[in-house]
């Protein structure tokens, strides 16, 4: 195996003037080249691919890749939205616009919304980028054997996959096998072999030999993704008596070189008179990919925090402003039984009043949030195949991004076949197994859990087909639980699992199954609170505790579930605090390609993490990947308001902001 | 995921090469998802042959791009 | 990263020998720094010259003080029990440095000699005066992290060592040797302010110098106070931070000479840093503290004083409230005085 390294342009913007590879070639342990852009190409940012090489050891690839001479002419390039937004100015690309216009939806009457309410706050709000930061970067090991292509991708779809290798190689999709046993992390931004994959085949193609290409921490940052930004001029009504009347929101934001940047706005409040008009920028920076409830968070803190503000207006408190206003109760929506049972938990009756009054520079401060996401699930297919030795093996074409994926194809099949979960093996993560969908959308234990189900029930159906004659039954007699086959009220009329299996005989029990409707649903529902602390004196804003209520249907392991509550929490955190793509304003090369100055919290850094999960097994599965990252940002920066009395209105709460604030308030305030 | 997050494509009018994760990702639609917001788009496009966001003409990729204008168009 | 010869000298005189060399040869204590920037293709010496071998010790002086050899780990520094009781302002500093990880392989030679850490620098990109270009992108750029104090310029850097500020604070020399011996240089003016002839480097080491010690005069009757603010908790590098040592009139609470009681101080010396290219010595911060009640009054007073000679960028005005808060804070820590 050899390794490659991949050639990026420097600049946000230039034309490729030429590519000289020669000296490349010639440089040592250097086993392959390739150009990947021609001479007239357009770069688009900073990071975009150009080249690349190959060379017996890691080292040496990146050696040689800088030996590899581009010559560019830079245009002038869009570094932020507002110089995106300009009419005279640089252009982000020499044929495209720098806007596009993007929804618009209008419901209701708006001045009539307006001319019921008592009070009208009206503000900019805004979200800033971040990205997805895989501990595992993206990449691959891609191998031939004539024109068949085996690939270990980091990918969070191995089918799908597959299916890029082989349309953007131009070989039949039968050709190409690609695995994925384990990875670390994917977010959203795996669900394709991406320029690096193809450029890995192709280097392999060359070399004849196998080759290894996995990202480094710039070129991840660059050029796998990132979350887009959400900036939203809004103009919100509330009555009197505290109901929401009218919303009137221009937003924007971009998702980079030529990407969308929607978000759902306003989001999950009752609205009955609203107009929202979207525009998308475009600038010279990395494109999005899905991340983690795609716009989600973004709509969640616009609207969120402008609650709060309302809120205040109306004097009443946030949590009574939300059930007043929110989604009435249904099975899919929780939230009003979520902001009552949470407050009590949380102790939301010590909170005070915007601002602590306590003195000295510590203020401390409690604020809500909430969320929704769909997280249904469907088409995953399986196969199980039961021997007469007993073992059982579980294959889906699935794979675990590190949710638990695989520990969930386990317990199901063993709780369906009534043995331990070391009793059955499962397989995934592979193109030889049965098709399922690539694991985003929180649909995955959603599309694979009744999948599995539905098989090993199938294949206990042949099972008990065999055992029934030797117990003198009919197979619907037979019951399976406890490592024992049995006759339904009369357990000790049975076999073991292992005795019954050596009825299989030498053909195995081999059967397929499908998803199939009733075992899973769809929409979930959340509810997060924060306490924070805050140094007003440094800006500085320390998490003191969050509480996140949710439920995702029918659970169908605590662990795992929990797990990715966990998970999203922490990574919110990370999104209110710490993580920022920052850009210079001059050059527009990202300064902090790092995990140095692009910040992630650390262990002293999470608060303690209390994770409620409503279990509803009436619904059946529904993901729950995605919904426990929405709201906490939201939570978090209203909890800041609450303890300073100022309000800030983009992310991430950077001292420099919450100082900023600060000053603002104590100077009268915004309005 | 082709609900209210991500336009459906039609066969006819967008290339065959334009992804995006919905359609890899074999999801249900959420059908109260237009009780809580409007429709918006926060999906993130490719082209299947470029492994990119950049079509084989250097064009971005987008369903409002990605039609029978476009010399590169498969249909 | 450049191939490069590896040379590991068993005395300070065979590593001192060692850098003299055609080429470009470097010094590698614990590595986290210099490996980074040849990763990173930002520095691409021919020759790497280990010096962990060198003096790992804290040994007692003759007057009282201590000496601490280069190579002494910062874990080790921040629990040594003479550090800890004599100065523990360099133990409060060596333990709020990077992670256990970083303190268990980082030197006190590699802390202080370390290159900025700021992004410019770091980014290959970025062809900035401290990489032989001829401008100072944080002037037009992203200088949220960048100075606030002595910002004539031509380079903008924050100076990256904790260790330093203490160091300078209780007036350290640095012994250093070269191919024509030894010198000892006081802390303070081993840092040097960036100018055009010396934008490269940021103190008075020449090419075949090596660090070999930090020496610590006895304390004597002070005070000691240090703060430090981050934005993280964890691993993070302050935004910043000042040691104060106060020298106090009369002895273990006896009256001292103007009558007044024992908590009244005589001289002051505030260092800050993360907040300047050198560990920014404030005079205006130490007199008015001369002569004052060691009280939170006195600390405010010291905070404001600091701040009067601040002079930000177009992004880090910021920093003037936070630095403000950390000197305010070091004094009440001296004071005894809980902070927050």
């Amino acid at each position: 195996m050899i390794y490659g390294k991949i050639v990026r342009s420097p600049y946000p913007h230039a034309k490729v003037v030429s590519i000289d590879l020669s000296a490349a070639e010639k440089a040592p342990g250097v086993k392959a080249t390739l150009a990947y852009m021609k001479a007239g190409d357009e770069v688009h940012y900073q990071g975009d691919p150009v080249a690349a090489v190959a060379a017996d050891t890691e080292e040496r690839a990146r050696d040689a890749a800088r030996l590899i001479r581009v010559r560019y002419e830079a245009l002038p390039q869009v570094s932020s939205e507002a110089q995106g937004m300009q009419l005279i100015g640089p252009r982000w690309s020499t044929t495209q616009p720098n806007t596009r216009a993007g929804q618009r939806a209008e419901t209701g009457d708006l001045d009539a919304g307006f001319k019921q309410a008592a009070h009208i706050v009206e503000q900019t709000y805004s979200t800033h980028i971040i990205t997805h930061v895989c501990l595992e970067t993206h990449g691959a090991v891609c191998e031939w054997d004539g024109d068949k292509l085996t690939a270990w991708v980091s990918t969070q779809g191995v089918h799908q996959c597959a299916q890029g290798y082989a349309q953007a190689l131009g070989i039949p999709q039968t050709n190409v096998r690609v695995i994925t046993q384990y990875m670390g992390g994917g977010f959203g931004s795996k669900f394709a072999p991406d320029s690096q994959g193809i450029i890995c085949a192709k280097l392999a193609k060359a070399a004849g030999v196998p080759v290894k290409l996995m990202l480094d921490r710039k070129e991840e940052h660059l050029d796998t993704g990132n979350r887009p930004s959400a900036f939203a001029k809004i103009k919100a009504g509330v009555s009197s008596d505290g109901k929401l009347t009218a919303f009137d929101g221009t937003s924007w934001g971009t998702g980079g070189a030529g990407a969308s940047s929607g978000f759902p706005l306003p989001y999950l409040y009752q609205f009955p008179n609203r107009k929202r008009v979207h525009t998308d920028v475009y600038i010279n920076a990395g494109q999005q990919r899905a991340m983690r409830a795609p716009g989600h968070p973004q709509g969640c803190f616009l609207t969120e925090i402008l609650m709060d503000e309302l809120a205040d207006r109306v004097k009443m408190d946030p949590v009574e402003f939300r059930i007043k206003n929110a989604p009435p109760l249904a099975p899919n929506a929780q939230w009003v039984k979520y902001f009552a049972e949470g407050a009590k938990r949380f102790g939301w009756d010590k909170r005070h009043a915007t601002g602590d009054p306590t003195p000295g520079p510590i203020k401390t401060g409690m604020g809500v949030s909430a969320h929704l996401w769909g997280g249904a699930g469907r088409g995953s297919t399986a196969h199980v195949d039961i021997m007469s030795d007993g073992s059982v093996v579980v294959k889906c074409g699935t794979q675990d991004l590190g949710t638990g994926t695989r520990t969930l194809v386990a317990i199901v099949a063993a709780e369906t076949f009534g043995l331990p979960v070391s009793g059955v093996k499962p397989e995934i993560g592979d193109t030889l197994y049965p098709f399922s969908g690539g694991s985003g959308g929180s649909t995955t234990a959603a599309s694979v859990t009744p999948a599995i189900r539905v098989t090993s029930l199938n294949a206990l159906d042949a099972l008990f087909a065999k055992v029934a004659p030797t117990l003198g039954v009919t197979p619907d007699q037979l019951a399976a639980e406890g490592g024992r086959i049995f006759v339904k009220g009369n357990s000790s009329k049975g076999l073991s699992w292992k005795d019954a299996c050596k009825l299989i005989g030498t053909e195995p029990i081999s059967v397929d199954g499908k998803w199939e409707d009733g075992l899973s649903s769809s929409g979930t529902s959340g509810v997060q609170f924060a306490e924070v602390e805050v140094d007003i004196e440094t800006g500085i804003v320390r998490i003191k505790r969050i509480l996140a209520m949710q439920d995702c249907g029918l659970i169908v392991d605590k662990l795992t579930a929990e797990s990715q509550a966990y998970g999203g929490v922490v990574a919110a955190i990370n999104f209110a605090l710490f993580e920022d793509r920052i850009l210079d304003r001059v050059t527009g090369q990202m300064v902090n390609p790092n995990m140095e100055w692009y910040l992630l919290a650390g262990m002293s850094d999470i608060p303690k993490i209390d994770i409620v999960l409503n279990n509803m097994p009436e619904r059946g599965v529904i993901g729950i990947g995605e919904p426990p990252t929405v709201s906490t940002a939201s939570a978090i920066a209203n909890a800041v308001r609450n303890a300073t009395g100022a309000t800030i209105r983009s992310l991430p709460l950077h001292p420099h902001k919450v100082l900023a604030a600060i000053e603002q308030e104590r100077a009268g305030g915004t309005n | 995921m082709e609900h209210l997050t991500s336009p459906k494509l039609t066969p006819g009018v967008h290339c065959l090469s334009l992804r995006h994760k919905g359609m890899y990702v074999t999801s249900m639609p959420y059908p109260e998802e237009s009780q809580f917001y409007d429709s918006y788009d926060a999906t993130a496009y490719w082209c299947v042959e470029t492994q990119r966001g950049f079509g084989p003409d250097g064009a971005s990729v987008r369903p409002d791009c990605c039609t029978g204008e476009r010399d590169c168009c498969k249909h | 990263m450049k191939a490069f010869a590896y040379v590991n000298p068993t005395s300070e005189k065979e590593a001192v020998a060692a850098l003299k060399t055609d080429g470009i040869a470097m010094v590698i204590g614990g590595g986290q720094d210099l490996l980074s920037r040849m990763k990173d293709y930002i520095d691409s010496p021919d020759r790497v010259v280990n010096v962990k071998g060198l003096d790992a010790t804290v040994t007692a002086t003759s007057d009282g003080g201590v000496k601490i050899g280069s190579a002494v780990k910062i874990v080790d520094l921040a629990e040594h029990a003479a550090v800890m009781s004599l100065y523990p302002s360099v133990a409060a500093a060596a333990i709020e440095v990077g992670t256990p990880q970083i303190r268990n392989q980082g030197t006190v030679g590699g802390n202080i000699n370390q290159r900025p850490r700021c992004w410019y620098f770091r980014n290959e990109e970025f062809v900035c005066y401290k990489k032989g270009g001829s401008r100072c992108f944080a002037v037009n750029g992203e200088n949220q992290y960048h100075a606030i104090f002595g910002n004539d310029g031509p380079s903008h850097i924050v100076h990256p060592s904790s260790l330093a500020v203490p160091f300078v604070a209780y007036g350290a020399k640095f012994r250093v040797l070269g191919p024509n011996g030894e010198r000892e240089i006081a802390a303070a003016d081993y840092f040097t302010m960036p100018t055009l002839a010396n934008v490269l480097k940021e103190n008075v080491l020449d090419d075949e110098d090596i660090l070999t010690h930090v020496i610590l005069p006895a304390p004597g009757n002070v005070k000691h106070g240090h703060y430090e603010v981050r934005y993280k908790q964890s691993h993070d590098w302050p935004l910043a931070f000042t040691t104060v040592v106060l020298v106090m009139n009369g002895v273990n609470g006896t009256s001292g000479a103007n009558g007044t009681s024992g908590s009244t101080i005589r001289s002051a010396r505030v260092v800050l840093g993360a907040v300047a290219p050198v560990p920014w010595r404030s005079r205006p911060a130490e007199d008015a503290l001369a002569g004052k009640a060691l009280n939170e009054a006195t600390a405010a007073l010291a905070g404001e004083a600091a701040i009067s000679e601040a002079k930000p960028m177009s992004g880090n005005a910021y920093k003037i409230q936070i630095a403000k808060t950390a000197v305010k804070r070091a004094v009440m820590r001296a004071a005894g005085i809980k902070t927050v």
